[in-house]
């Protein structure tokens, strides 16, 4: 099975990495970067593919993001869910793809699909091949922004069968949820479709992470900053 | 009758949908059909029918734009038949009406008021958000309730993210005239859509699946591919090319004076509202590593045997168990059963370890007639496989 690197050894010395099928919450509060955290996480590697479902972020803002993380960005497919209600007119390309807003979860499950099967085919990254079956992170940035379009338990069943299609292809996903936004049920609900949690805090302009739901991985809080990319944890 | 603008479709049903119908393209998520309700909506454009365009998720300069896409040109609304409820209105009606029951009224007054101002005859609706905002049944009689003494046509899309539950409540509780249900497989299986008449009320129909492609701005049903294999020598390429309108073979001679096909041989049969492309792989098992790549996209698979002779029904046997970790559909055409010494059906279905139900043909590779009734059986079988 493939393994997904972290570039964090708490993870990737114990245990390889994330395990292929693997659907983690990064449950954070506010002005925590925790998307950074998240974007770190699914930067592809060699012959990895990333997609980002954005609801935050115009695709090319998502783009130039890994792009300064030294990301191909050939290897990176936008699902951008805002910027279509400003300019209605803009069209798909093969890797930066437009639905009207983030209520529009008909859309999002056709273009997510679509690009799946592009990159299955191999026509996705300019003639250049990564590996096959190919190996593909996934990020929601965020599950909290689709939340306050759609009730809890419609997003639920919209994330449950994205989950599943993500453990189908063997990919990763991460999901971002805003930890202070909402209340235990919700986000009890949504923990149920993964697998892995982190947990990240803010004291003092430090930043910390907690790994739960890995086996053989500490769930100590770690202290962590992410540079070009790349996750270190500072001791 | 209002044709949905899908000629297949509007075959199905008889001509189209009878005015006063309530219609459900039901999608799965990720399922790629929205061409459906746009295709209906540019029928009933081209007709001149007046109608009211429900968008709650979208704007109307997107929807359009978007439409325009799916549909290959510009969408012309010169004839003024439509008015459109978009995304800024539901923003209007949330922010103004503060309750539940207050939002409802406001829909349906709004909804009332154009329907009878502009005699609205079809209404089609998103119906995702209605759902949300006002529960299925009240939102469902938010637009039954526009027009007194007048039945509009109503054609909903919905993303169902209930399943089957939610198409059986449609037809049971709320007498949908007609429900398709729109899905698509999704890798490692090779992605393709289909849609199934679920279920029509003004005439009784084999629930079907469909498979179909979007070509030109049009849904065309589409049997991409069948793959004829089995042992050397059994009549594969002689089966491609008596079944093949054209086609070609890539042999070369046999040590003892056969050919043998050392590529694949091709072939295209031309339907009448599709095509079948046949890929015959070579027999011998040196040629097995090509297998994988040619199921690709395939639909379905006839391994052809040679009846006369049994020596090579092992083979035979080992092909069919390397189709079956595929998730598509096997039927075995055993060649030369006329000839002296071919083995009887039974004997066959023993040797090959194959189950009653696998569907077993009796045919002559060299006539035309045997092969198509293997391929027309086939492509029915297609059409209704549950995957």
């Amino acid at each position: 099975m493939y393994s997904y690197k972290t570039g964090i050894p708490q993870i990737d010395d114990v245990c390889g990495g994330f395990d292929a099928g693997t659907n983690i919450l990064i449950l954070a509060p506010p002005m925590s970067y925790a998307d950074i955290l998240a974007y770190a996480l699914i930067k592809p590697l060699e012959g990895e593919y990333a997609i980002v479902l954005s609801t935050n972020e115009r695709a090319a803002e998502v783009v130039d993001a890994f792009r300064l993380s030294g990301a191909d960005k050939r290897f990176i497919g936008v699902i951008d869910a805002i910027t279509k209600s400003s300019t209605p007119t803009i069209a798909d390309t093969q890797r930066l793809v437009f639905v009207s807003s983030p209520t529009d979860l008909t859309g999002i499950g056709i273009k997510f699909s679509n690009m799946i099967e592009t990159i299955f085919e191999g026509e996705f990254s300019e003639g250049e091949a990564g590996l096959f079956p190919p190996p593909i992170r996934f990020c929601v940035n965020s599950v909290s922004t689709l939340l306050m379009y759609r009730r809890l338990e419609v997003l639920y069943q919209f994330l449950h069968v994205l989950t599943a299609k993500l453990k189908k292809i063997e990919g990763v996903g991460i999901y971002l949820l805003n930890s202070e936004s909402f209340d235990d049920k919700t986000l009890s609900m949504i923990k149920q479709l993964m697998n892995c949690v982190i947990e990240v805090k803010v004291e003092q302009n430090t930043s910390y992470l907690r790994v739960q739901g890995i086996r053989g991985v500490s769930s100590e809080w770690l202290k962590f900053s992410v540079a070009k990319g790349q996750v270190t944890i500072i001791p | 009758m209002i044709s949905t603008g899908i000629i297949i479709l509007d075959d199905m049903l008889g001509g189209g949908i009878p005015r006063g119908s309530r219609v459900l393209y039901s999608m799965e998520p990720g399922a790629d059909g929205q061409l459906f309700i746009v295709s209906t909506f540019l029928s009933v454009l081209a007709q001149q029918i007046p109608c009211l365009v429900i968008l709650p998720n979208t704007t109307v300069d997107a929807f359009l734009h978007d439409a325009a896409a799916m549909h290959g040109s510009a969408i012309d609304l010169s004839p003024q038949t439509v008015v459109f409820m978009d995304a800024i209105d539901r923003e209007r009606i949330q922010r103004t009406a503060k309750t539940g029951p207050a939002r409802e009224r406001e829909w349906q007054s709004r909804i009332q008021k154009v329907c009878s101002e502009k005699k609205v005859e079809v209404i089609f609706a998103y119906f995702d958000l209605l759902y949300e905002d006002c529960g299925l049944k009240k939102g469902l009689a938010l637009l039954d309730t526009a027009v007194k003494g007048h039945k509009p046509t109503i054609i909903l899309e919905h993303l169902n993210l209930e399943g089957k539950t939610l198409v059986d409540r449609f037809i049971s509780e709320f007498s949908f005239d007609l429900v398709i249900t729109i899905q698509s497989a999704f890798p490692p299986i090779p992605q393709f859509s289909f849609f199934t008449i679920a279920t029509m009320s003004w005439s009784k129909v084999r629930k079907r699946s469909i498979p179909f492609i979007i070509s030109d701005g049009k849904i065309v049903p589409y049997i991409p591919r069948i793959v004829i294999t089995g042992p050397a020598g059994s009549g594969k390429s002689t089966f491609v090319t008596s079944a093949s309108d054209e086609g070609h073979s890539v042999d070369r001679q046999g040590v003892n004076g056969d050919t043998t096909t050392v590529a694949m041989d091709f072939g295209n049969i031309h339907g009448k509202t599709f095509d079948i492309t046949l890929y015959g792989t070579p027999g011998h098992t040196r040629f097995d590593p090509l297998i994988p790549s040619l199921l690709h996209h395939a639909m379905g698979v006839v391994v052809v045997i040679d009846a006369t002779k049994p020596a090579t029904f092992s083979r035979a046997r080992d092909l069919i168990g390397l189709l079956a970790k595929q998730w598509i559909p096997v039927f075995i055409a055993a060649n030369k059963y006329d000839m002296k010494g071919a083995v009887d059906e039974q004997g066959i279905r023993s040797s090959l370890g194959i189950p009653g139900d696998t569907p077993l043909f009796l045919i002559s590779a060299q006539k035309k007639a045997d092969t198509h009734r293997v391929l027309k059986s086939m492509v029915d079988h297609i059409t209704r496989f549950s995957y």
